[in-house]
């Protein structure tokens, strides 16, 4: 763990590093929120925090992350004195609103992280449920990054009751042509 | 009716509180069941680390609301909901009959 430069590691690269010590301690773990949103938006959004979801215990966890010097703090967060960047696990299961369980994820090397699909319906959950347009943002900028399937997510934002707000996402993707 | 459940009746009262008012902040919610605000407190905690409520800070407040991305809400409300409809009468009326709808500033007020 010498050669890491903790202060100035990337998000991916933290991600990546976080889940090969879970995955070498046999605990399984998916990366969920803005960190998605982050990879997926080659950092145009900046998240400082990594949320897993992990069916195994604080306990477990706790002892993995701190073979690479994360520490629990209150709550579920881990912190690592140098490191900018923190790791949270938040309780699952992984849902995309109503959605549950999520079977179908995205893998870059040792990480396993929501589709982009899956990242786009979980920003857009929390401008449904919240109204929060910085959520709308990071929705957009996914979708205009990566290939989504525009049909499952309005199929999904249906579902949710939420067909109206689904009409503001799709109308604000479609005035950028980036998207696929 | 559910303390048993969920571990504890301040942890009933709170949800019950929620599902009723919407929202709420820890002193109002304290105050309106005569509970420390302590037990409060810490029962808010609880249940905003497993992801079941969500806060927000409103001006000087921090307003709870029950987390409408828990997975299981739309289960949990169904739930609470029977059981608030299942207590006695003279209970609903002391705890979940206040006002909420709005009062203009400077109105008198009877009493």
């Amino acid at each position: 763990m010498d050669k890491v430069d903790w202060k100035n590691i990337g998000i991916k690269e933290l991600a990546i590093l976080v889940s090969g010590q879970l995955k070498k301690s046999g605990i399984d773990a998916v990366l969920v929120g803005g960190a998605c949103v982050s990879i997926y938006s080659n950092n145009k959004y900046e998240s400082m925090d990594l949320d897993y979801i992990s069916p195994a215990s604080l306990k477990d966890i706790r002892k993995a992350l701190g073979e690479i010097g994360f520490q629990k703090g209150a709550g579920r967060h881990f912190t690592r004195e140098d490191c900018p960047l923190y790791v949270e696990f938040p309780p699952g299961p992984v849902a995309l609103g109503r959605e549950f369980p999520v079977e179908r994820f995205n893998t870059i090397k040792t990480l396993k992280l929501l589709t982009p699909t899956d990242c786009v319906k979980d920003r857009l959950a929390a401008f449904f449920h919240w109204n929060d347009y910085q959520s709308l943002e990071q929705a957009l900028m996914v979708a205009k990054k990566q290939p989504v399937n525009l049909n499952e997510i309005k199929r999904w934002s249906i579902k949710e009751r939420m067909e109206g707000k689904y009409a503001e996402f799709s109308s604000a993707l479609k005035k950028n042509k980036m998207f696929k | 009716m559910l303390e048993s459940l969920f571990g504890n009746q301040v942890v009933e009262k709170i949800l019950f509180y929620l599902l009723v008012y919407e929202n709420g902040y820890i002193r109002g919610i304290a105050g309106a069941f005569n509970l420390p605000v302590t037990g409060v407190v810490q029962q808010l905690d609880r249940l905003e680390n497993g992801g079941i409520i969500v806060s927000q800070k409103k001006g000087k407040i921090r307003l709870y609301t029950l987390n409408p991305r828990y997975p299981f809400i739309d289960e949990l409300k169904a739930l609470l909901a029977r059981a608030k409809n299942a207590l006695p009468e003279a209970e609903l009326e002391k705890y979940y009959r206040m006002r909420t709808r709005p009062r203009r500033k400077g109105k008198p007020t009877r009493g």
